[in-house]
């Protein structure tokens, strides 16, 4: 459990975007620095995307992104890119290491809980699934992602209150204009706005973080160390370079998660090219391109739905050639990671 | 599996090897490869809190790190962490292996799942810092074990 007895609260209401991802990362290097375990909100007051620590920028459409008039971000804590506007109200607890498990996904669990009773107490059936994701039935309603920052843990989320997913499928680059197709029909049958109170949310995320730390919740404010920090990382995270991050190479297969288990993969080999959503390992809907099949496209996408993506090689073999060349691309996707 | 000729032991069901030095309470290792060379892998019980890894992005080639400064961060379940170097040196390699495949880090972690070599700058102190040998490796981990299912860290 954390060495101090309070828990600092800091609302910060609508800020612009790159300061709705630095207050929380300043907040997070004070706490390592020995301020109070913080649970902080935040509105961005204009739409932009933000990447994961670890993520390829070029996963990013960064030209729509120019058009649109949209900054690209890179934060701290883990995840894919994702498209954030007003609509969006985010929490970030931080706390010392020591006070969290070295188990990464209890800690997870632990401190996500409090945010399920947040999202239960203003009447969102809330829960927290096995993949560690908050949904409704098997929407997800919540984004997360963590990290340790020097010697504190951040986890952060989401209360969606509205949600573009057009703008959300835009952002992301696509090889085919296909894959972007199925991933916004994957993110309107997968993700879920909750519409809610969102001053009652945050009072009630505020008590049951206290609650679950065991802390007395008090109104803060920055430290003059965390207001320095503030503004270094300002300046860090419009750097083109801190934005670029580490280069890292691009897969075989182009794939994009939705939510956990539920992702589209748009994979070649010989000319044929293959689109699939696939949710829990099996394929929910294909599109395939191969000059051989001439009309009889359909029938092989049709063969395609409801099969394990690890299985499809039997269902395709009635199709000859064509048919193992699809093979052939859905065998070089790897789901393990989705 | 790591190597047939390393010797190992097994500890409440993790298999540890013998040849090479443990970071207490970062679940890393250090096993020495050359006289200027060390290399740096995650342990049996780093692998199983960690969780399932996602990502894997190392310091580069070059970098000179002080003990417990970042060699490189790791993702799962979307939580990034940072890996603290257990010893001082300059990092001579990486194993792309498993920079391109991160769970080979969890399917052989003291064999084909090993992160970086370095060129130590002063092995034999950071050495006195290390858990070696049979006699110091059995009850320390022992210990996190018991530990780490007395929090909760670990199932029973």
């Amino acid at each position: 459990m954390p060495v101090s007895d309070t828990l600092r609260v800091i609302d910060f209401g609508r800020v612009d975007a790159v300061r709705s991802q630095t207050l929380w990362h300043a907040i997070a290097y004070g706490v390592s620095a020995g301020e109070p375990p913080t649970l902080s909100f935040v509105r961005p007051a204009e739409p932009y995307v933000c990447i994961g620590y670890h993520r390829r920028l070029d996963e990013v459409d960064l030209d729509l992104c120019r058009a649109r008039g949209l900054p690209v971000l890179r934060r701290m804590v883990g995840g894919g890119p994702v498209y954030l506007d007003g609509g969006q109200l985010f929490f970030q607890i931080a706390l010392p290491v020591t006070a969290v498990s070295p188990n990464r996904a209890r800690a997870l669990r632990e401190l996500l809980a409090p945010a399920v009773e947040a999202f239960r107490a203003i009447g969102i059936p809330a829960e927290l699934d096995d993949d560690l994701e908050l949904v409704v039935g098997d929407q997800k309603i919540c984004g997360h992602g963590a990290g340790q920052i020097e010697d504190a843990v951040v986890v952060v989320g989401n209360l969606i209150e509205t949600f573009d997913h057009e703008t959300a499928a835009a952002v992301l680059r696509v090889p085919r204009p296909e894959a972007r197709v199925e991933l916004e029909r994957l993110m309107r049958r997968y993700v879920a706005a909750t519409p809610g109170d969102a001053d009652a949310f945050r009072d009630a995320a505020t008590a049951a973080y206290a609650t679950a730390l065991s802390l007395e919740p008090v109104d803060g404010m920055l430290s003059a160390y965390e207001d320095e920090r503030l503004a270094e990382l300002d300046r860090q995270f419009v750097d083109p370079e801190w934005v670029n991050g580490a280069g890292r190479p691009s897969p075989d297969v182009w794939q994009a998660k939705v939510r956990a288990g539920v992702w589209v993969l748009a994979a070649e080999h010989a000319g044929t090219s293959v689109v699939a959503g696939v949710s829990r390992g099996r394929i929910e809907h294909a599109v395939v391109i191969d000059a051989e099949l001439n009309g009889t496209t359909p029938s092989v996408e049709h063969a395609l739905v409801g099969r394990d993506l690890d299985d499809v090689a039997a269902a395709l073999v009635e199709f000859g050639a064509p048919g193992e060349r699809i093979a052939t691309a859905l065998a070089r996707a790897d789901g393990s990671r989705m | 599996m790591s190597s047939d000729i390393t010797p190992t032991i097994e500890v409440q069901g993790y298999e540890l090897a013998l040849d090479r030095g443990y970071e207490p309470e970062t679940h890393l290792w250090v096993l020495v490869v050359a006289p200027d060379r060390v290399r740096v892998g995650m342990d049996p019980l780093g692998v199983e809190t960690g969780g399932a890894l996602a990502q894997l992005a190392l310091v580069p080639v070059g970098t000179e790190v002080r003990r417990g400064e970042p060699l490189g961060s790791v993702e799962a379940e979307k939580f990034v962490g940072p890996l603290q170097s257990p010893v001082s040196g300059t990092v001579v390699a990486h194993n792309e292996a498993t920079v391109a495949d991160p769970g080979l880090v969890h399917r052989d972690p003291l064999g084909e799942g090993w992160l970086v070599e370095l060129e130590p700058t002063d092995l034999e102190a950071d050495r006195q810092l290390l858990v070696e040998g049979a006699e110091q490796v059995v009850p320390w981990f022992e210990h996190k074990i018991a530990d780490y299912r007395l929090k909760g860290v670990l199932a029973e």
